[in-house]
């Protein structure tokens, strides 16, 4: 989840032909890649796919740190694995549905803002969802910069070790606590200035 | 290990369709519930807390291939009909990172719901009979994250012939192909051997939840008990613990 800033980062500065494209073109097309997966049952033709969307990214010039993004989902299916008894064919046919997806939904948040998103999805669905989804989406990287500065402090003072895992644990336990509590008088602070600025119910999205 | 991590293409479209129909239903009538204006003053804090559970979804602990939820503390402080919307944002950024398929946010949603609704209604419960926070936020989160685990389950098993299909081909599907014509030459018995072994998922997913369960309760009390020393008012208790 750290590299989400890297998402960002690589949204805003990059400069390739996908980054040019309209918002709602590559989202268009993420549905068509979302259409493939749930219709595509061969694996060269999955192959195929996979080979379009990794050329797609090299293409985009995104940074290599975010492709371990599109690997990550792999852990999660292995257990899935085991329904199938081990049958070849099933494996790569999960394995190749996941890096399909993964990676196309890494090279749509690596090549566009995520306001521009935001707004496409404001178009088509109910404006209270997408406020709260542009909402957590923000929160996300406020929550990120907390834990970065609270593990830091866990860190120097010691309080990760594996010789004392009650310890560590309840201090790992403290730190999400003081996360949620920071987040939380943020959340107050945040909904206090939106009031000001006029905030009801809608966020709404200016241009590029 | 509470939710589908399934990508796209796997589940039947009948099930995930389903799936996103009963959410949007469930969600619709649990939003309903809510002032408007108690929602928009909550707007924020719902997003801090379904932040939250995203990040602890991030922090995985791989030899059991678990991750922490957040959902039961998160349904604590939200509340039955925040915490369903709280769920199916936290869903739809998930499977934006891998953690099961777009398709299968609804159902996820349904069954994280479960584990944060019943985390809920299980804390008030045993607070009212216990008097004492440590087991009642251990055994609401304990109970919520087995109820969710078995719904997880029980969808997975709804779609035992579609990943028979899957494994099998018999050309029904859109675009699809045979990998290899050995299917008409298998053995009986190894035909029977290569079924969909939904037992052994069982047996495998039950065991490793349980170590997650505890590890969990584990967790969302010690950050409970430390909510309740800064911002005892956040967990809205009635009386004190004795």
């Amino acid at each position: 989840m750290i590299q989400l800033s890297y998402l960002d980062y690589s949204a805003v500065e990059g400069k390739s032909w996908l980054h040019r494209r309209s918002p709602a073109a590559k989202i268009i097309g993420m549905v068509i890649v979302l259409l493939g997966l749930i219709t595509l049952r061969s694996l060269p033709v999955l192959g195929l796919l996979y080979g379009i969307l990794l050329a797609l990214f090299f293409m985009s010039r995104i940074p290599l740190k975010i492709f371990s993004l599109t690997l990550y989902p792999l852990t999660f299916v292995v257990l899935f694995v085991f329904i199938s008894g081990f049958q070849i064919p099933f494996v790569l046919l999960i394995f190749l549905k996941v890096l399909c997806g993964s990676t196309g939904v890494v090279l749509l948040l690596a090549t566009t803002l995520y306001p521009s998103i935001f707004r496409v999805l404001g178009k088509v669905l109910p404006s209270l969802f997408v406020t709260a989804l542009f909402l957590t989406y923000r929160s996300i990287f406020i929550l990120l910069n907390v834990f970065e500065e609270t593990q830091h402090a866990l860190y120097l003072r010691g309080g990760l070790q594996w010789k004392h895992p009650w310890r560590s644990l309840t201090n790992i336990s403290n730190a999400f606590g003081h996360l949620i509590i920071q987040g939380i008088d943020m959340s107050e602070k945040m909904y206090e200035s939106m009031v000001l600025r006029g905030f009801k119910n809608k966020i709404h999205y200016r241009g590029e | 290990m509470s939710h589908i991590h399934l990508p796209d293409g796997i589940l039947p479209v009948w099930l995930w369709g389903s799936g996103y129909a009963v959410a949007i239903l469930v969600g619709t009538v649990l939003l309903r519930l809510v002032k408007k204006e108690d929602l928009t003053r909550r707007l924020p804090l719902l997003g801090m807390m379904a932040a939250a559970m995203v990040l602890g979804a991030a922090v995985e602990i791989v030899p059991i291939a678990y991750h922490v939820n957040l959902t039961v503390l998160s349904g604590i402080l939200l509340g039955p009909s925040l915490i369903f919307l709280a769920t199916f944002i936290v869903n739809v950024i998930l499977a934006l990172f891998g953690h099961g398929g777009i398709t299968v946010v609804g159902l996820n949603t349904l069954i994280l719901s479960v584990e944060g609704i019943l985390g809920y209604i299980l804390f008030r419960l045993f607070w009212k009979v216990l008097r004492r926070l440590t087991p009642a936020i251990f055994l609401a989160t304990f109970l919520s994250l087995l109820a969710s685990t078995l719904s997880m389950i029980g969808v997975v098993s709804l779609g035992v012939s579609h990943y028979e299909e899957l494994i099998h081909p018999e050309g029904k599907g859109i675009f699809e192909f045979h990998f290899s014509k050995e299917k008409e030459e298998q053995h009986p018995g190894v035909a029977t051997e290569s079924r969909v072994n939904l037992k052994r998922f069982i047996a495998i997913v039950l065991p490793l939840g349980f170590i997650g369960w505890i590890l969990e309760g584990i967790i969302t009390t010690l950050i409970s008990r430390y909510i309740y020393k800064l911002r005892p008012d956040l967990l809205r208790l009635e009386s004190e613990p004795s």
